[in-house]
This record gives structure tokens, sequence and C-alpha cells, in this order.
């Protein structure tokens, strides 16, 4: 469209992010960091960026691909693996005499490495897999995630991923506060700084999405034939979107390792590809903007909202039914099919942030996610 | 003199047991406007799409400008300069008009993955949406421009896919069927469009079609098939009087 590149619906949505950012940061100051507050949004950050990188294949290319754990896995180890500091990898890898990595990488080159490794696989794994059609695809990328599982905790490759046994002790969230001399915190920056490295990432996914790479796979999820009578080819550009997708998904791992501070494999099932695939079902698929809110509203519910479910409560000597561990799960279930039978739209459907502002439903043209 | 736009040599298209298009031979000269017409099921389609790569042939070889194009990819044969429209319309039905012309201008493009995601590609771009919207104000569909595709009315839809064709800047357009589905106003229309479109993008066109008003209006030479098989070729006036032409017709049940 011939219009101004800055419409005033956009400009409105990057202000309210900009003011969310800012009241995050002013919260981080005030309220104290043990708050469940803090504890959703970091994970809510992670989440919302393998959401929007998952959304980028099922949602906007049309490939309904389930791997996303076995990329987070991928991405996860990479970072721990590079990040453990040399004087603490004796302690860590006890089982393997120290591990033969021996030297450490900054943060954030550790981040992008994650993601990097991750789009290698991709790239590897994308040219069997990406021939199949949808539902073997998605049989194919589990599968493959289950693998990667497996092989990182076989105990051959102990020395370097340290087999069955947990990473730990590499940098976390907690080390982007701001410490003066004596080891005291002066600027609380836990859960800005994970906020800001999702933000720019699905800035960037969106960036993608808006440029002409964007509307070619978007013109692959809605007809592969006619874009391929367009002139574009089928195989390269969901390549493409694969590894892209993945990259994002390998640097979401490594933040679930920030968040979680240790990394163990067992721990990056099947059930945490299908939550992401709920979250971005939930926010609305060919969503950014919906996978972002439903990442947020999902973890809230998971570990904050919905956790009195799973206590005995006692009113007046009247103790509730139905009350007890696991309970939680059941609600949530529930939730989700009430969703995916009654709201299949989801949250956003198709729309973007920006879209809320316009009167009228205007075509898609993207901005800011989150 | 000059090449053929389009050679198809002993073309032979067979899937298990059907042979759908059986030694099929045909050119198309440049600035020509061939059409192909045979009854229901004769192979039209199927020929079209092992022209432009859906296919692989079962054997035959297809000629583009002198170039052996059989076998390649569609993406391919569409860089080298064939476009086509389906039988049934094949919008990309999450975009509007402008995004349905504008991405086939993609193949053309000099950014790669990176310098487009980060707008290194302006000028690019830019040029990308300048061309669509003159093709969009050429044809008259400008002011649609905002309109989700798949909401324009049936003809329109169709207009809009030989626009989007248009946009890859072929030598050799292919239709297929463009009229179905429209009133006799329509098809007019239609038929005054891809002759005009022909000549002012010099093209050279290859149509199948059912109306047969339209055929013999704006084609200047016309094949006949049925069965797979080539059973005559001529201009129109020899085509309306051909006794096996008249047969195949009357024993298909179809207009003539
Ligand atoms: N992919 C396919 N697999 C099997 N048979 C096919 C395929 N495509 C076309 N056919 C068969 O080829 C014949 C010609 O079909 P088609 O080319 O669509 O006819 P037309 O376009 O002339 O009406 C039909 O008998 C059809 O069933
Ligand atoms: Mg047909």
């Amino acid at each position: 469209m011939a219009k101004k590149k800055w419409d005033s619906a956009s400009v409105l949505s990057a202000l309210v992010i900009l003011c969310l950012y800012a009241a995050v940061f002013i919260a981080e100051q005030l309220i104290p960091p043990t708050s469940m507050l803090f504890t959703v949004l970091k994970k809510g950050a992670t989440y919302a960026l393998v959401a929007v990188s998952m959304n980028l294949l099922n949602g906007f290319t049309g490939i309904f691909s389930l791997g996303q754990a076995g990329f987070m896995l991928i991405g996860a180890y990479t970072y721990a693996i590079f990040t453990v500091p040399i004087a603490q990898r004796a302690i860590v890898y006890q089982y393997y005499n120290g591990g033969v990595v021996q030297f450490t990488l900054p943060v954030f080159a550790a981040m992008l490495l994650a993601g990097l490794v991750a789009a290698l696989f991709a790239l590897l794994i994308g040219l069997p897999v990406l021939r199949l059609k949808s539902d073997y695809l998605a049989i194919a990328t589990l599968g493959f995630a289950e693998i990667i599982r497996t092989v990182f905790q076989w105990d051959k490759l102990g020395p370097v991923t340290n087999g069955s046994n947990m990473l730990r002790l590499f940098p976390t969230f907690n080390d982007f506060n701001l410490r003066n001399a004596q080891g005291e915190i002066t600027v609380y920056l836990s859960t800005l700084v994970p906020l800001l490295i999702s933000g720019v990432c699905i800035a960037v996914i969106v960036l993608l999405i808006n440029s002409t790479f964007g509307r070619a796979l978007r013109a692959i999820k809605d007809d592969e034939i006619a874009a391929e009578a367009m002139g574009i080819r089928l195989s390269s550009h969901k390549q493409m979107a694969f590894c892209v997708s993945s990259f994002f998904a390998g640097i979401g791992g490594a933040m679930l390792a920030m968040y979680q501070t240790t990394v163990q494999a067992k721990s990056f099932t099947t059930a945490m590809t299908y939550e992401i695939l709920l979250i971005v079902v939930i926010g609305g698929i060919g969503s950014v903007t919906g996978s972002c809110l439903s990442s947020f509203l999902f973890v809230a519910c998971s570990e904050w909202w919905l956790r009195f479910l799973d206590q005995k409560q006692v009113i007046g000597g009247f103790e509730v039914p139905l009350l007890r561990n696991g309970f939680r799960l059941v609600v949530f279930s529930i939730i989700i099919m009430i969703v995916v039978l009654f709201f299949r739209q989801g949250i956003m459907g198709t729309r973007e942030l920006p879209d809320l502002f316009r009167k009228r439903r205007s075509p898609a043209k993207g901005g800011e996610g989150k | 003199m000059s090449d053929p736009v389009l050679r198809i040599d002993h073309l032979t298209m067979q899937f298990g047991g059907v042979i759908a298009v059986d030694d099929f031979s045909m050119v198309v000269n440049p600035g020509e406007l061939v059409a192909l017409i045979g009854p229901n099921g004769a192979g039209k389609t199927t020929a079209f799409n092992a022209v432009t790569g859906v296919y692989t042939p079962t054997s035959g070889t297809v000629t583009l400008l002198g170039h052996n194009i059989t076998g390649l990819r569609p993406d391919q044969i569409t860089g080298m300069g064939i476009a086509r429209t389906f039988q049934n319309i094949r919008l990309f039905s999450s975009m509007t008009v402008f995004e349905n012309v504008l991405t086939a201008h993609h193949l053309r493009r000099t950014s790669n993955l990176l310098s487009a995601t980060f707008r290194l590609n302006g000028a690019e771009e830019r040029q990308m949406r300048k061309d669509t919207e003159e093709l969009l104000r050429r044809v008259d569909l400008y002011d649609l421009r905002d309109e989700m595709a798949t909401s324009l009315p049936y003809g329109k839809q169709r207009l809009l896919e030989i626009v989007r064709a248009l946009a890859t800047k072929p030598k050799l357009l292919l239709l297929d069927e463009p009229a179905a589905g429209m009133n006799p106003q329509e098809t007019d229309e239609l038929g005054d469009f891809i002759r005009r479109i022909r000549d002012e993008f010099n093209l050279s066109i290859f149509i199948i079609e059912h109306h047969m008003n339209l055929v013999m209006r704006i084609s200047d030479r016309i094949y006949v098939i049925e069965f797979g098989k080539q059973i005559a070729e001529g201009v129109p006036s020899e085509i309306q009087n051909n006794q096996a032409v008249i047969d195949a017709y009357l024993g298909g049940g179809d207009e003539l």
C-alpha cells in the first residue's frame, strides 16, 4: 500500500508497547523480586518468543511442525554448555572430568549461537522432512524432538552435554541486575531484559512477515500451487521459514534455560510443544499479537491464577470439594477444549495490535508484536 | 524466422492406466492467440499442467523460445516467462487485491532474506509497489485494491487472476477457462480484455475455453482434442465446419 509508512495506528501501538516496558521497569524497582508477577513476565516472555516462532510456521507458512521442544532443547543446551564459568566446570561436569569445552562465551554471543545451532539442525532435517505432507511432517518433527531428547542424554556425549545430569551454574536472568561494588543490586533488570530480548526477536519476525519473503510465505500457506505458479520456489521458502523459526526457538530455549537456572534434556517433552501449540491456537493462528497475549495469559493461569485449584480450601469449616493436587490441569484442559471447540479464531484471529486501533479490519499490515 | 514462443512435441501424459494427453504436438507463434478446445475430460487442463511443470510429462518435450523446459519446476518455468491462471480460481485468500498482485513480483527480487527483513531493499520494494499500483490502474482494479481478493465478485476474481499472472511479466500467458461462470456481457468484455492485454503487453496467449462465441471471436488458431488426441487444427472458420469437431461436440453434449 502506498500509504504513509507510519499510520497513526502503528504509532499508537508502538506507544502502548513502550508504556508497557516502562511500567515493567518501574514495577521491578518497587515490587519485591519474589512476586509472582515477575515469574509470569519472565516465563511469558520466553514462551511468547517460542509461540511466535511456531506461528511463523503454522500460521504464516502453513507448515504444521511439532518440533519446537526439540529446537528449544538444542538452544538451551548450546547456551548452557558455552556459558558455564570455567571455574565451575569441574563441579557441573563432575562425572566427566570437567567436560571438554574449556572456554566460555559472553551471554549474548551464546544466545546467538543457541539460535544458530538450532537453525543448523533445522537445515539438516528440513531437507527430508519438508517434502512430507502435513500430517506426516507433524509426526516426523515430533519424532525428531524425541530423538534429540534421547541423544542429548546419551552417556557417550556426556563430556559435552553432561549426559543425563543437569547443567547448571550458568548466567541466569538474575545476572542482568546491576550491582554495586558491594554486590548489592542497584537497578533491577532481570525481568525487563528478557522482555526486551523477546521483544526484539519478535520485532524481527514481524519485519520478516511484512517483507516480500513474508508475502511469499503467506502465498504458500494460502495456495501452494498458485504460489509456485507465481514463481515462488516452495522448497527453499519452506526451508527458510523452518530455519528462521528454529533459530528463534533456539533463542527461546536459551531463555528458558536462564529462567529455569538449570537445563536437563528430559524436561523438553512433547507436552512442552503442545503447550506452545495451545498458546498459538488460543492467541489466534496467524496473529503475532495473539501469540504474545496468550503466552502471558497461559503462563499466568498455569503458574499463578489457577494455582488455588491445586490446594485444599476450607471455608468456614467446609472443605470445598474437588480442589486437590492436579485439579488445576483438569480445569485447564476444559478451558482449552472450550476455546478450540467454540472460539476457533482464538483471541485475535489474524488481527494484530495496530488493527485494534483501526475502525475497519484493514488488510494485515502487521506492526510490532507484543 | 524466429522461434515459436511455445512448442509442444509428442506430449504424452499418463496417470496409471489413464492416458490423459496422447502424443499431442502444437506451436504458439509470437503474438498469436491460440485456443485449445475439446469436450470435458479431453485432457486440456492436463496439457497446461504438463507445460507449466505441475506434472512432468510421461514423454515428449516442451520448448519455450528455443529452450527445452520439459520437467522443470513450475517456479522455474514461471521465471522463464510462462504465467497461467487456473480453471478453479486460485487467488491468495488471506490477501488483498493489491497484495495478490504484489506477491507476483517476488520472483524478480534481488534482495535476500536479511536485506528484505531489515528493509535494506527499500528501493526495490517501492518499485514493486509502484509497478503493482500502475498495473492495477491500467486494468481498472485500482479502486478495489484494498478489498480482500476473495470477496470480489466472481468475474472480478477471474480478472484479478489474469492480472496477477501478468505481474510476473510473462511472454506467454496460459488461460484455463477464463470465462467460466461469467454472464454473456462479462464474457464479451473479457474477450476485449484478452485481446487488449495481448497487444499492450506483447504477449502470446494460449487459452482453454468452452464459450464457443468467445473462442471463435478472439482466436487466431484453434486446436481441438478429444480423449487426449488432436482431432483438428485450423483457423476459426475451418474448425466451425470441421465434421470431426462437430461430431465430438454433439457426442459430448457441449455447445459449439
Ligand atoms: N492427477 C491426475 N491423476 C489421475 N487422472 C487425472 C489427473 N489429472 C487429470 N486426470 C484425468 O485426465 C483426464 C483429463 O482431465 P483434464 O485435463 O482435467 O480434462 P479437461 O481439462 O479437458 O476437462 C480426465 O480423465 C482426468 O480424470
Ligand atoms: Mg479443464
